[in-house]
């Protein structure tokens, strides 16, 4: 993503590009709400993968994601819980939940696909990449588009 | 169904842009390099007739007004040209820009008494043609736009034109130019309507920037393809937009083919209509429903052929469809704006193709 903050402008800054949708630089903005909202999303998906109703957990976890100008310490505790619902569903259930889903959710599942395969130390990536295949056979390759081009990122 | 009309002009040699003229029986295209080609149709085919090679560097753009029968041509040398026919051969006018980056799209109005040309400069420039002084003239469209401006596209009353950024957003300008359009207004788009007015600024719901943007033909609406897979309709500076995710690479070039169906072409190289049904706009269906393989006969032909072509040998590489790479730029070609029967796609494979849109086989699809 580092080509993305290279900044083209500075010799000519008037009227520059601002990108809005890049993570806050302050951790006071927008945070009283979005965090409990998160910390909402946490307790339900918790109760509802522990009651077994995986297809409900990731409906869940997939509504309404901080994605965008979020302190970066908000997206991670919002990727952890989604990641954590993600893994826990079994392979066979996969096709079932992800027809269940919406196009919008299923671009932000694809997003926090691709986040969580970026640490592979934290997150099974064989699961994940179980998850990318079934996404990609529901949405097509739009889906992935829209992962690489949103710049919300989450 | 009938299949498309294809024209193999160049191997391993992209079109860039294409402009038919009026009675379709010349092409300009740009053939990925400086020059303006002019093929003219003999018998079934197309043969090459003149080559325009004023520009510098790359032509990005190249347009073809109908009645008054000149070209307009834009460069990465940040210079156009407009070209008009003598009798004997084409006659080149320097137009002023005075832009600092390349020129990357240009269209002539519909009274073709004033086009724009899209560029890197972060502007619109707006040209007229002064009788005073016997010259081009343009005007700049600056606020707001905060990146290069790749695509725009002119409202039928000559007036409002819209203009695709990457800035990811889709603005609609006024263009009105002093002492040569008439007192303007608009029911949609605004009352008041002096040069540059912003009249809507419209991004898609995932952003991505905009490749192409064309207004409905009555102009009441406009529609933006961008790079993260969708394709959104707006109708109006406030009423809400429309977008619609595809299943698809992004599409790079579209128009309206009727008030209520989109013809996008893309990185897919299929083209795809889209349709409104009802109060919503869906994608229906690929446009190029593929091709039979052929059989392997002729077996060193084929493979000499496939040398030529791809520079290799072996292997089963054509994709299942008339054009073999991105389509770059998609026009209409018979019909009325209204209802578009037939129109013509150029692509990175050095392909011109027609496509016959009722016998296209989503004809009873349409609306």
């Amino acid at each position: 993503m580092s080509h993305r903050k290279v900044d083209v402008d500075f010799v000519d800054d008037e009227d520059a590009f601002v990108d809005e949708n890049q993570t806050a630089a302050s951790a006071t903005l927008y945070s009283a709400e979005a965090e409990s909202a998160v910390d909402a999303r946490v307790n339900d998906a918790r109760r509802l993968v522990s009651s077994g109703n995986m297809p409900a957990a990731v409906s869940r976890v997939l509504e309404n994601p901080p994605a965008g100008p979020y302190p970066q310490s908000l997206k991670d505790k919002n990727t952890a819980i989604v990641l954590e619902t993600l893994l826990a569903v079994r392979p066979n259930d996969m096709p079932a939940i992800v027809k269940s889903l919406s196009s919008t959710q299923l671009d932000t599942l694809m997003k926090y696909i691709y986040r969580g395969m970026a640490q592979p130390e934290a997150y099974n990536s064989g699961l994940l990449l179980t998850w990318h295949e079934k996404v990609t056979e529901a949405g097509g390759v739009g889906v992935i588009v829209r992962v690489l081009t949103d710049r919300k990122t989450v | 169904m009938s299949s498309p009309e294809v024209h193999q002009l160049f191997y391993g040699q992209p079109i860039t842009t294409h402009a038919f003229n009026k009675d379709r029986t010349q092409v300009a295209l740009s053939p990925n390099n400086h020059e303006v080609q002019i093929w003219s149709k003999t018998g079934s085919g197309w043969t090459l007739s003149h080559t325009l090679a004023e520009h510098d560097k790359l032509v990005t753009s190249i347009d073809w007004a109908p009645n008054t029968n000149r070209i307009v041509s834009c460069s990465q040398d940040r210079n156009a040209y407009v070209w008009s026919w003598d009798g004997k051969e084409w006659k080149p006018t320097l137009v002023l820009l005075r832009i600092n980056r390349a020129a990357t799209f240009v269209r002539w109005s519909p009274a073709e008494n004033k086009f724009a040309v899209a560029s890197g400069a972060r502007l619109i420039a707006v040209c007229y043609f002064e009788e005073d002084n016997n010259w081009w003239v343009s005007k700049h469209i600056k606020k707001p736009i905060r990146s290069t401006v790749l695509s725009l596209d002119w409202h039928p009353d000559n007036i409002l034109l819209v203009a695709g950024s990457t800035d990811m957003k889709a603005r609609v300008f006024s263009a009105w130019i002093k002492g040569v359009d008439a007192k303007a207004s608009n029911p949609v788009w605004g009352e008041k309507l002096p040069f540059a007015t912003l009249c809507g600024e419209f991004g898609s719901e995932t952003g991505g920037w905009i490749h192409s943007v064309a207004f409905a033909p009555s102009g009441n609406a406009i529609a933006f393809a961008s790079h993260d897979s969708t394709l959104t309709i707006a109708t109006g500076p406030s009423n809400p937009i429309q977008t619609i995710p595809t299943f698809t690479l992004p599409l790079v070039s579209i128009i309206f083919a009727s008030e209520n169906s989109i013809i996008g072409v893309g990185h897919d190289c299929v083209p795809y209509l889209f349709a409104l049904r009802g109060a919503q706009w869906e994608l229906v269906d690929k446009i190029d429903k593929g091709q039979k393989k052929e059989l392997a006969a002729n077996t060193a032909f084929r493979k000499f052929q496939q040398m030529d072509s791809r520079a290799q040998a072996q292997g089963d590489v054509e994709l299942n469809s008339t054009h073999q790479n991105t389509i770059t730029s998609v026009r209409a070609h018979d019909g009325s704006a209204q209802n578009v029967s037939k129109f013509s796609t150029t692509g990175i494979d050095g392909k011109l193709v027609i496509w016959d849109l009722l016998s296209s086989g989503v004809a009873n699809l349409r609306l």
